[in-house]
């Protein structure tokens, strides 16, 4: 890495302060901010580094008037082996264990995971070799380039300098599928915001956060999706790397075709630049399966076929769509199994 | 010690261990600019020669580490990493440093109980911290069996990945002393051996939980 100024920020509005000036990073857990600054990936290498660690109170998991709620700095080792978030949100605590790696875990943090840039490997080729679009470059290189891990739900369009543009970097988050289909809120310094919209493409950024904005509470309002949700992930390790598709499915709320009974939340990571929600396999099974009895195995292959509706896959990535398609219909038939006991 | 045919003396492990942790420096013994080498007296004193004549160059920051139980007072660069810091300020080479981006886990260490790999953690964040490396293991009676079984069980070939794989072990037997074989493998799942030693670790691992347990602690 090559120099810069570090602050150990003390509370949440000297780090807002120090990063509203020009040329500042937050650090969290590092996990995925110190590689790009050794692979040096940045237009502009950062003056400062602002660690968020320093700051109290931000480090807690607590269960309060039947909502879960998590500091943003809470490690995604102790999300994993919390018994709060077990018995509350069994599937937050499969997928924060599923994350890199135990030593990774103890350090990196719940915000982290959710604010992570993407993985593409032009983004993040040694000492910014691709000046591309997700920089403020012209171009994205992923679309005649090597695309077999990016997005087969198209490119998410964003305003950079000089112009539109659009990026084909998947969302690769372990955490963000789990807490979209769990309905979960964020809060930040200023707003709080349901998770779907949290995520959003920018130039070097991947939610909508703003300059001096941190991530300060992540809440799982009891609607009964925590309790029901189910967490899949598809990768080529089981350790140590990034999943190349993970989806959440979960059951609460109200449903809108059959009152009275919960309605289906499905979002699936890895597939497109933000975490994707498959709005018509939500409908289908809304309309088909208000209880989880109703599942058929053609119903739970209907749905998979539904997910991937939109899907355009590009040269290498077709791979993805088959994924999409086994992953939901394996999660909903294990759903509709009784459970085995 | 043994020598060699050659005479030269052939330090065990522990031994070296012993000798790198009793050379680890407690505080600068000398101060001085990185920059222009000046002399200075005090951190404070360079703090305000760094304002005063380098005010464009990123001012050195002063942390107190707990290194295996001692405290290290030290004056470093903000932009090295724990792992860095180990070796070019206390000396203490066990820890290694592989892929540098956290993926392999062979510059694992252990802070504040959790096993952390030190190639991602900045040591201006570490302050406070108490932070363990290998060269304690080795020096201690307890984790003898440790050592002993992953030498017997031929648990490594170019021994690169070891020390990160003994401590991400020690970790875990800290927490759990009798821990089954899927919880070995779990445990070690963050630390990679291109040799391909992987299936003797958690044998290694078992065979000296239970020489541990009986309380056994010198080479046989």
């Amino acid at each position: 890495m090559r120099p810069f100024n570090h602050i150990n920020a003390a509370s949440i509005a000297e780090a807002g302060e120090a990063l509203k000036k020009g040329g500042a990073v937050a650090v969290a857990g590092g996990g995925d901010l110190l590689g790009a600054l050794k692979d040096n990936i940045f237009p502009e290498y950062p003056r400062t580094v602002v660690n968020l660690k320093s700051i109290p109170g931000l480090n807690y998991i607590k269960f309060e008037d039947g909502a879960l709620k998590l500091g943003a700095l809470t490690t995604l080792a102790d999300i994993a082996r919390s018994p709060i978030v077990g018995e509350h949100a069994p599937a937050l605590a499969a997928a924060a264990k599923s994350a890199s790696s135990p030593a990774l875990r103890e350090t990196t943090t719940i915000g982290g995971n959710l604010c992570q840039l993407p993985r593409c490997w032009y983004f993040r080729k040694l000492n910014n070799r691709f000046d591309c679009a997700r920089k403020g470059g012209e171009r994205c290189f992923a679309l005649t380039g090597d695309n077999r891990y990016h997005s087969v739900f198209g490119g998410a369009g964003f305003e950079a300098p000089g112009g539109q543009r659009a990026c084909v970097a998947v969302n690769q988050g372990e955490l963000a599928p789990v807490l979209i289909a769990m309905a979960a809120r964020l809060k930040t310094t200023t707003r709080e915001i349901e998770a779907f919209n949290f995520f959003d493409v920018g130039v070097l950024s991947s939610t909508v956060l703003e300059a001096g904005e941190l991530l300060t509470e992540i809440e799982i309002p009891p609607l009964g999706f925590a309790e029901t949700c189910r967490y899949r992930r598809f990768a080529f390790r089981k350790s140590i790397d990034f999943p190349i598709i993970n989806l959440s499915i979960a059951r609460g709320g109200e449903n809108p075709n059959s009152p009275g009974k919960p309605r289906w939340h499905i979002c699936i990571g890895g597939v497109a630049p933000t975490p994707h929600i498959a709005k018509a396999a939500e409908e289908l099974l809304n309309v088909n399966a208000p209880s989880a009895a109703d599942l058929t195995p053609e119903l739970a292959q209907a749905a998979g076929v539904a997910a991937t509706e939109g899907a355009r896959a590009f040269e290498s990535n077709a791979y993805k769509l088959q994924l999409i398609k086994t992953l939901i219909k394996r999660e909903l038939l294990a759903m509709s199994a009784p459970p085995a006991d | 010690m043994e020598t060699t045919r050659a005479g030269a003396s052939l330090k065990s492990a522990g031994e070296q261990a012993a000798a790198a942790l009793a050379a680890m420096p407690r505080r600068p013994e000398v101060i001085r600019c990185p920059i222009c080498k000046r002399q200075c007296l005090s951190f404070e004193e360079l703090s305000e020669h760094y304002a005063a004549e380098h005010p464009d160059s990123v001012a050195p920051t002063a942390v107190t580490l707990n290194v295996n139980g001692l405290n290290c007072s030290l004056i470093i660069e903000p932009h090295l990493t724990l792992k860095q810091v180990l070796q070019l300020h206390l000396g203490l080479t066990g820890a290694k440093e592989m892929c540098d981006r956290g993926a392999c886990g062979s510059c694992t260490v252990i802070m504040d109980g959790n096993p952390a790999l030190s190639c991602n953690i900045l040591a201006s964040e570490c302050e406070g911290r108490s932070i363990e490396t290998i060269e304690m293991v080795a020096v201690m009676p307890k984790w003898r069996p440790l050592i002993d079984e992953y030498c017997k069980w031929d648990a490594m070939q170019c021994g690169y990945c070891t020390p990160g794989y003994l401590m991400a072990a020690k970790a875990l037997l800290d927490r759990n002393p009798s821990p089954t074989e899927y919880e070995i493998r779990e445990a070690l799942s963050g630390n990679i051996c291109i040799c391909g030693t992987q299936p003797r670790h958690s044998q290694a691992i078992l065979e000296a939980v239970s020489r541990m347990a009986k309380g056994e602690t010198i080479n046989a």
